[in-house]
């Protein structure tokens, strides 16, 4: 295949299962994979939670999670048989010529050493260098990552340093001796896409430097796609395909690859705002917020929602998306500023609305895990809301509930006494859909509730709710920081930074440049399925314009980066 | 060496080989190290350190038998879902259920299966066991036997009641605390810091010398005392489930508290308040235990293990082991009740180990 | 540090706060009783002429506030007034004894300490094992059992049957410190049975609890040997779970010692409360209750006070 020929190969795993005890038994959860890596080489392992890639790659360390074992196949780590070495053969790799990089820097590093002792643990423990050659190349090792402050950074505990800055602080420690092989588990899964691509170039400069081959595990397509040179997709332990990256985003084999590789195919026609002097529905008015005690985390907010409309919301965490939603919900009153709805200002707290009034306002939740009750059957779900607001009982209650049923595309009768954790993610979205239409509604917010779901299933669920919105004339604010999302179903688009509206405007208008800055570094950082896009844009960016670094020098201020 | 020495041993050293021929590992150790305890307990204590030793594994086995018996016999009664969380239960969780089913029928049926009345006197003073008394009679000359059947039902009778207590007035405040938040919330975490900062026992000893000791005192005093500890649970179980979005949308709907709580918090509660349940009863019992001990529990003549032990406490110094019956009863039942709560709290946390 | 010592400073407000309100609690508990308290010492059958008395001796016709305040000032200074009994000085009643329980309850910790902790973090690390279900067994059990269970248990075995050690631990003046260890040890050996069952579980909880976090799980991929792990990695983390477990048990330590004393017949201040609250002694009851409290706040106060100093978060602010 390529550059890499077959003496080069660094690791080989055949035929690898693993069991994992619950309920008192052994269930497989690895079923029979092979991979082969070599050296240099960049694997990205790809697929939905509970495919299994995380445990392949504690795997590739000889390393089995508690609860968890090898219980078949071989792991040939350059010549050296892993499921048949002891414990200590084992344990001498691992650091050594094969490192980790965990999910959560802020957890996986130890609270209560300094970053730079955790980064030296391992070259002294291994007689590499001593202790003080060892500081010297973290320092240099920080100073490559582009880590602010290099020669001081590392004499900080982990919790006075950002979740970006920690991700780069980890991928040092685990070049600490120069390893053969790292393993990087969902590195940039916890950050922010500003600070991902931050993280994300650091990441494919310092494997490159350094010739380090890595296994690359996300569920981010268009991460992996930055980042490998060859792409393994995975489905419930088991294998899907193989291919190099061009190859597998320019013609995958399989139905499901395909699926998931299928970009968003739905896009419906903007709308524009009635002209006949109707009234917004929503209308957010100098909206000022902040929970008890804390800072202020909505600063003058203000934007209409017109009948029949979408408004998307965009920004990251932390830009006061979701505050608003809490503020036009009435579960946080704000300091200043009023929520009007069709024109008269709703009370601020929820407590104070009447019954009509938080009818005509329903949510859509992310989670629909935690947004169904576990306990409560599918019928009493739905049917509440009918029976609350509108009075209904027996067999009329029964009719409805069918109604709202037939509407998001369930049969009625399947699925009318189930409980939600018998259901799939994208059933219980529909759920939590028909839940707020039993309300009937005028308006409702969609709060990130595409973003659990895998593609095609995100996809059926854009498309219901915009045959839901003509069909019923319903308004959308669209909660979402996937600017895909955005693309296919918004009307008009309302950026936040910092608690603070930066830009808004109908769709095509904010897809079009010029921007604002901020708008123009969040569209940017958002990865694209192109590999060379990382590429390219650092090239047009420059590597201090992107991330952190980038936010620092808009707003003039420090985030917790240098001190 | 007598005929029982070779026996004993050989016995053992031929069950270790089997076990090591049959790869059971587990069984081997256990085995192999009983008979090294074996040696030198022998060569300490002779022959009756190995004789107890074996009416020890016998009652051991006994009890683990029996264990298994209960266990199967449950779950062939019961519906299928509960079958098989019950096939998850240790031995050490069907003994505590067996043990909580033998004092429940003690309890229920006490009147029948003691063959003498709690107080009355049918001999003299301390008299030895004989055909009409199995244990013996006390220091009035009661049947110990009899009294510690009624014991069943009044100590573990008392102990329930102030449970159910305590646990009604810590759930209902602990989930009101948790769906209505704000000043409530931190008034009623503060007023179960405070009864917390103070031993319950001391507390206790406190209240009853104020308020003397009758039944209904002792039920709402032991409920005040752990109702702050049954509080701090639920407040802790409701706050993880109040923090849903389901409950947010059940609030944005306008539902009313009570709705939330029944509807909403409740079933998904369930679990952690069941054996949570199961362990204040222990605390409530070993405490109302310890304050008969005190005499200050109930008043005679009503039977209770708690003051039993401290009527007979003098035969102790004569090694009669007459005393230790109603505390070993107070202990089984505790026991037993861990065991299963023990049990409960692996399933619902998923804890492993 | 201006943080640490801002907790800190809280956290002992807080302690002396809680230690105020439930003098209150203790003083005013007596008030709630029914009717009035000289007649409910001095029995119906008291004559007025002598209640007048008793009434005018415990200062009943002064407001309850003024009472409470001076019982307050007297405790502050070590004086508790009088027993209503005997007439004599509580504080003298207790000192000696107080003394003793204090030594009763250092020594089942000296022993139980150590022990429980060593034997839970074994526990913890062999997890799963035979050892540590046999080890969960046991302790269950013995937390199961009443103390007066296992006091009895212990005299029956090693006093009565073999004569080993003595069943009453009286105590006399002028005893050498070995003869007093001989003398309190069945008493001291009963407690630290109960003590290092809870100790040995809550340390073990903790561990466990600690060896599932992410960062130990990287210290084990980055190599490090297992005794580097938990040397390095779970001890520095573990000073605050287990100063907590240490702090919660000594508290436990001291209500145990209550039923321990009667049991032995041991000359302690739980004993001297038990007779109290039968004989209705308000001021001793007041005061036993008051310095049981006292030392239980302290103890708690101290675990949070140790679990926020060996906090790495908080020792090193941002």
């Amino acid at each position: 295949m390529g550059r890499f020929s077959e003496k080069d190969v660094l690791l080989d795993i055949t035929d690898l299962q693993i069991e994992g005890y619950s309920d008192e038994t052994w269930v497989p959860i690895i079923k029979g994979v092979d991979l082969k890596l070599h050296r240099g080489e960049v694997l990205g392992l790809i697929g939905e939670s509970g495919a299994g890639k995380s445990t392949i790659g504690a795997a590739a360390m000889g390393y089995a999670r508690d609860g968890t074992r090898i219980s078949g196949g071989s792991i040939e780590f350059d010549g050296m048989e892993l499921t048949t070495a002891s414990e200590g053969e084992r344990r001498a790799l691992r650091g050594s010529r094969i490192a980790y990089v965990a999910q959560s820097a802020a957890a996986s590093f130890n609270p209560a050493h300094k970053i730079i002792d955790q980064h030296t643990e391992a070259p002294v423990h291994y007689r590499i260098q001593k202790r003080m050659e060892a500081q010297e190349d973290a320092k240099e090792l920080y100073e490559r990552l582009r880590l602010p402050n290099p020669q001081e950074i590392g004499f900080r505990y982990p919790h006075q340093v950002s979740g970006g800055q920690l991700q780069r602080a980890m991928t040092a420690m685990a070049m600490s001796c120069r390893p053969d092989l790292i393993i990087f588990d969902e590195p940039t899964t916890a950050l922010d896409v500003t600070t991902q691509i931050e993280v994300l170039a650091a990441i494919r400069d310092i494997v490159d430097q350094f010739n380090t081959a890595a296994i690359y595990i996300t569920h981010d397509l268009a991460v992996v796609a930055q980042m490998a040179d060859t792409i393994k997709v995975l489905l419930k332990g088991e294998e899907v395909e193989q291919a190099t990256t061009d190859r597998m985003l320019t013609d995958p084999q399989e139905d499901y690859t395909k699926s998931l590789w299928a970009v968003r195919s739905f896009k419906r026609p903007q709308k524009a705002r009635p002209t006949d002097g109707t009234k917004p529905i929503v209308s957010v008015r100098g909206v000022d917020a902040s929970y008890t005690g804390g800072d202020k985390v909505l600063d003058d907010v203000s934007f209409d929602i017109y009948p029949g409309m979408t408004v998307a919301v965009v920004g990251e965490s932390g830009s006061g998306k979701s505050t608003t939603a809490r503020v036009i919900t009435g579960l946080l009153p704000p300091s200043k500023g009023e929520v009007l709805f069709d024109g008269e200002p709703l009370p601020p707290r929820y407590e104070d609305r009447s019954r009509d009034q938080l009818r005509q306002a329903q949510m859509i939740y992310q989670m629909a895990d935690t947004a169904l009750n576990p306990k409560v059957r599918i019928r009493e779900i739905i049917g509440r809301p009918a029976q609350f607001y509108s009075g209904l009982k027996g067999s009329a209650l029964k009719q409805r509930v069918d109604e709202l049923l037939d509407l998001i595309e369930l049969e009625p009768s399947q699925y009318y006494n189930r409980y939600p954790p018998e259901l799939s993610g994208g059933q219980k979205q529909r759920i939590g859909i028909a839940r707020a239409l039993a309300a009937e509604p005028d308006f409702i917010i969609c709060d990130e509730v595409t973003s659990a779901l895998d593609q095609l299933v995100a996809e059926g669920i854009l498309k219901l709710l915009d045959r839901l919105q003509n069909e019923l004339g319903l308004a959308y604010m669209f909660i979402t920081h996937d600017l895909a999302t955005v693309r296919s179903i918004a009307d008009e688009v309302v950026v936040m930074q910092n608690g603070r509206v930066v830009e808004q405007g109908p769709k095509e208008q904010m897809f079009t440049p010029p921007h604002h800055p901020y708008t123009d570094l969040l569209l940017s950082s958002v990865p694209e399925m192109d590999p060379n896009w990382l590429t390219t844009l650092l090239e047009e960016r420059g590597v201090d314009n992107i991330g952190e670094a980038a936010g620092e020098t808009k707003d003039g201020s420090e985030k917790a980066s240098s001190a | 060496m007598s005929v029982f020495v070779i026996g004993y041993y050989s016995v053992l050293i031929a069950a270790s080989c089997l076990a090591v021929y049959l790869e059971r590992r587990r069984v081997f150790m256990l085995l192999f190290s009983l008979t090294l305890i074996s040696f030198v307990a022998g060569i300490l204590g002779g022959v009756s350190a190995l004789r107890t030793i074996t009416i020890l594994v016998a009652v051991f086995a006994l009890a683990a038998g029996v264990s298994y018996a209960f266990k199967e016999f449950l779950i062939q009664i019961s519906r299928p879902g509960l079958a098989r969380e019950l096939r998850t239960a240790p031995l050490t969780a069907a003994f505590g259920m067996f043990v909580i089913f033998t004092y429940a029928i003690a309890g229920i049926f006490a009147p029948w299966i003691a063959p003498h009345g709690q107080a009355e006197v049918i001999s003299t003073s301390f008299a030895p066991p004989d055909a009409n008394m199995l244990l013996g009679a006390d220091q009035l000359g009661r049947d110990v036997f009899s009294r510690i059947v009624y014991g069943a039902r009044n100590t573990v009778g008392l102990a329930l009641a102030a449970t159910v207590l305590a646990f009604v007035m810590g759930a209902l405040a602990g989930l009101l605390a948790a769906v209505k938040g704000g000043w409530f919330d931190q008034f009623m975490g503060r007023f179960a810091d405070v009864i917390m900062s103070v031993p319950s026992l001391i507390f206790a000893l406190l209240m009853l010398s104020i308020f003397g000791t009758s039944l209904l005192v002792i039920v709402v005093v032991v409920a005040v005392i752990y109702s702050p500890r049954v509080f701090r649970l639920t407040r802790a179980v409701a706050g993880n489930v109040v923090v849903m979005d389901y409950i947010e949308a059940a609030k944005l709907r306008g539902e009313g508290d009570w709705y939330l709580i029944r509807r909403e918090i409740l079933p998904n509660s369930t679990a952690p308040l069941v054996a949570e349940f199961g362990l204040e009863f222990c605390f409530v019992f070993l405490l109302i235990a310890g304050l008969s001990f005190l005499g200050l529990g109930i008043q005679p003549p009503t039977a209770d293990w708690g003051s039993m032990v401290r009527e007979n406490a003098t035969l102790i110094s004569f090694g009669d082991i007459t005393p230790l019956i109603p505390a070993a009863a107070i202990a089984l039942l505790t026991v037993a009740v861990n065991f299963v709560v023990d049990w409960m709290l692996f399933r619902s946390t998923g804890l492993k180990g | 540090m201006s943080d640490i010592f801002k907790l800190v400073a809280k956290r002992l407000g807080l302690g002396l706060v809680t230690l105020f309100v439930v003098s209150i609690l203790i003083f005013f508990a007596v008030e709630l009783l029914p009717g009035d308290i000289a007649q409910a010492v001095l029995g119906q059958g008291a004559t007025e002429e002598t209640v007048a008395r008793l009434r005018e001796r415990m200062g009943l016709n002064d407001p309850a506030i003024m009472r409470y305040l001076n019982w307050l000032g007297g405790a502050l200074q070590g004086d508790f007034g009088v027993s209503l009994i005997s007439g004599t000085s509580v504080t003298e009643a207790i000192t000696q004894r107080f003394l003793n329980t204090l030594f009763l309850a250092a020594y089942a910790a000296v022993i139980a300490v150590p022990f429980a902790i060593i034997l839970g973090v074994l526990v913890a690390l062999m997890r799963d094992t035979l050892f540590d279900r046999a080890a969960n067994v046991l302790t269950l059990t013995s937390i199961s059992s009443p103390e007066f269970f296992l006091g009895y248990v212990l005299i029956l075995y090693l006093s009565v049957k073999t004569g080993w050690f003595p069943a009453i631990s009286s105590l006399s003046p002028g005893m050498g410190f070995g003869e007093l260890l001989e003398r309190t040890f069945l008493p001291a050996l009963t407690l630290v049975l109960v003590v290092t069952a809870h100790m040995m579980r809550m340390t073990r909880a903790a561990i466990i609890n600690l060896l599932a976090s992410p960062y130990i799980e990287m210290a084990r991929l980055k190599g490090m040997p297992p005794w580097k792990v938990i040397v390095k990695h779970a001890l520095p983390n573990a000073w605050a779970p287990i100063i907590n477990v240490v702090a919660l048990n000594l508290a436990y330590l001291i209500t145990g010692v209550v039923l321990v004393e009667v049991v032995f017949v041991y000359p302690g201040i739980g004993q001297l409360l038990v007779d109290a609250v039968s004989k209705r002694d308000f001021p001793i009851v007041q005061a036993c209750c008051l310095i049981f409290a006292a030392t239980f706040i302290l103890l708690n106060l101290a675990a949070d006070v140790g679990s926020i100093l060996t906090n790495p978060r908080l020792r090193h602010p941002k």
